[in-house]
């Protein structure tokens, strides 16, 4: 654009531009971020729209509980970008069964370039990306569905000799009542028969945990404050001494109620308003999550383990398809074996419904 | 530039986020420039708002090349006040109305002296946009509102850049003589009723010319 240009003397441009100094005033409170939201629900709906009246869709989708549904079409296209590979000096160890998964080779990957830069766009993209999405009530009686993939690696030790191991990707598919007394798991990596095994409480030594932030039930999760700094503070102060360092470990914690949850509407956007205030959280621009979807990463780097946590949101729509642990930091001791690139853990959330029982999926009842 | 030109691409190419970029950076400037074409906060709620889904609706007709996209945003909300009133009795109406409104309220003792003259302040710009026809207002709201320039405001407009110029100057000789009779005039007057005997002969007033510092906003990147 061409240099201001006015054709009057500056003196008389401003002496007209004061008359209009007291038109010049903020929204309400509250009205910019109130009328943002909307904008960007439209915008969504509006593309969604878009994509759904491409030539390959036809018919009008029901809307899904969460778009991530949406995406495993594309997905599918994207062949695992995660490459496989022996990170390991050991031989042969890799397919003896743990719990009917087979261990395998660890999973490596890419380590993707961290910046702190534009950290807080994104979170607020995803915050309200986050809270325009479809989220559920779960009526008493009914059940939360989680359905993932999975892989992990491990370090694995048989006699005095160590190798790096994991459990190849699998599905894991988990139901939990709103109050977290009942549920059901079925993890062939963690389950010892194919049926699964309860999760109902009391557990096997006859307790019943209450429900924490680091055992959150639904019910639990809608009670929380939605405030992100207060939400933060609580984090802080109910991991305080747990993990590797309290940042990491708040991280950490608004990961896991990220990943194998179903935050309720008015706290998912707070997670990532409270994310956004950990400090050393970066930017990674480009991850892949269990199933090849690539995306862009909000991430930690855990200064101990040199191990970084990664959320996988969608590029574009900023829906959170997964996370995962990557090693990015060379270390000493046993701890060597798990070369920078390896995937330690990596779970992608292919569903999330409200379910009428235990191991009902959402194909047999109309959920949402 | 490059900064722009690349905003310009991603808002082409329909990126959402590129949407909240825009959003952040100017909703304001597109509130308060709809404020002065209707008169009203509420009313410039609502357009602001629906300028932006314009903006998504029209977003593939953005030049690639060029600049901000204030300049373009202030031109869809223009298009889009206009249809609040579509006559230009009715904004006159609405200006009206909000100017006597600003200064009927009663004086409180602990109304501060400043939120007074404020108040009287905007009265005095709403009183001046009304005495303006429509196309005088969008320049003058433009330029001297927003401090678009000539062919940042021709841009907005869709109308050459000429154009700009003589009904800029036009509406500027119109509002000299009303906002100099206007700011001299003692607080508390009501504003309204003194616009239309006082069209001519400016008082020489209470401005003094020429002493100003080059303050003006650039016109090219917007004020948040």
């Amino acid at each position: 654009m061409n240099a201001n240009t006015p054709r009057q003397s500056p003196a008389e441009w401003e002496e007209g531009a004061q008359l209009f100094d007291r038109t010049t005033r903020d929204l309400p409170t509250g009205r910019h971020q109130f009328h943002k939201e909307r904008m960007m629900a439209q915008i969504h709906e509006l593309q969604q729209e878009e994509r759904t009246a491409a030539p390959s869709r036809t018919g009008r989708r029901f809307r899904l509980p969460r778009p991530a549904i949406v995406l495993p079409a594309m997905a599918a296209a994207v062949a695992a970008a995660v490459v496989a590979g022996v990170v390991t000096s050991g031989n042969g160890s890799g397919v003896e069964s743990s719990g009917g998964v087979a261990t395998g080779p660890a999973l490596t990957t890419q380590v993707g370039a961290a910046t702190t830069k534009g950290v807080p766009q994104l979170l607020d993209q995803i915050s309200l990306a986050a809270a325009e999405g479809d989220h559920p009530t779960v009526k008493p009686g009914q059940y939360i569905y989680i359905e993932s993939r999975t892989a992990d690696s491990f370090l694995k030790s048989v006699d005095d000799k160590t190798t790096l191991a994991g459990h190849a990707l699998h599905r894991r598919q988990m139901w939990k009542s709103p109050d977290g007394t009942k549920g059901w798991l079925i993890d062939p990596a963690v389950n010892d028969s194919p049926e699964g095994e309860t999760l109902s409480l009391p557990d096997e030594q006859g307790n019943t945990p209450k429900a924490n932030l680091n055992g959150p039930s639904y019910d639990y999760l809608a009670k929380l404050t939605t405030d992100p700094d207060a939400l933060l503070a609580k984090i802080y102060k109910e991991t305080k001494g747990q993990g590797n360092s309290p940042d990491q470990e708040a991280f950490t914690t608004i990961g896991d109620l990220l990943g194998e949850s179903y935050p309720p509407a008015e706290l998912y956007p707070a997670l990532f308003k409270a994310a956004a205030k950990i400090p050393g959280v970066v930017v990674v621009d480009d991850a892949v999550d269990a199933v090849g979807r690539r995306g862009v990463a909000v991430a930690r780097l855990d200064e101990t383990s040199g191990e970084r946590e990664e959320w996988i949101f969608d590029r574009k729509s900023h829906v959170f398809l997964g996370e995962r642990s990557v090693q990015v930091k060379q270390n000493t001791g046993v701890d060597a074996l798990i070369k920078p690139g390896t995937v330690t853990f990596t779970s992608a959330i292919l569903h999330r419904a409200v379910v009428d029982d235990i191991k009902q999926t959402p194909s047999r009842s109309q959920a949402g | 530039m490059n900064v722009s030109t690349h905003m310009r691409t991603r808002v082409r190419a329909g990126e959402s986020s590129a949407f909240a970029e825009l959003y952040d950076s100017y909703a304001r400037a597109v509130y308060n420039h709809v404020f002065r074409l209707t008169a009203d906060w509420s009313t410039a709620e609502d357009v602001m708002a629906t300028t932006f889904m314009e903006a998504w609706r029209l977003r593939d007709r953005v030049d690639p090349e060029g600049g901000s996209l204030r300049p373009w945003l202030l031109g869809i909300a223009t298009n889009t006040a206009r249809n609040q009133y579509r006559s230009n009795r009715r904004y006159r109406a609405a200006a009206g109305a909000a100017a006597a409104a600003e200064l009927s309220v009663p004086d409180h003792a602990e109304e501060v002296a400043d939120r007074v003259d404020d108040r009287r302040r905007l009265a005095t710009a709403l009183t001046a946009l009304a005495a303006l026809r429509r196309p005088e207002r969008e320049v003058i709201a433009l330029c001297l509102g927003e401090g678009l320039d000539y062919e940042a405001a021709a841009e907005a407009l869709g109308i050459p850049v000429g154009t700009v110029a003589s009904r800029l100057s036009r509406a500027r000789k119109k509002l000299r003589t009303l906002t100099e009779a206007e700011l001299a005039r003692p607080a508390g007057e009501l504003a309204l009723k003194k616009v239309r005997g006082n069209r001519e002969g400016g008082c020489p007033g209470r401005q003094t010319r020429g002493d100003h510092a080059h303050a003006i906003r650039p016109a090219q990147e917007g004020n948040r």
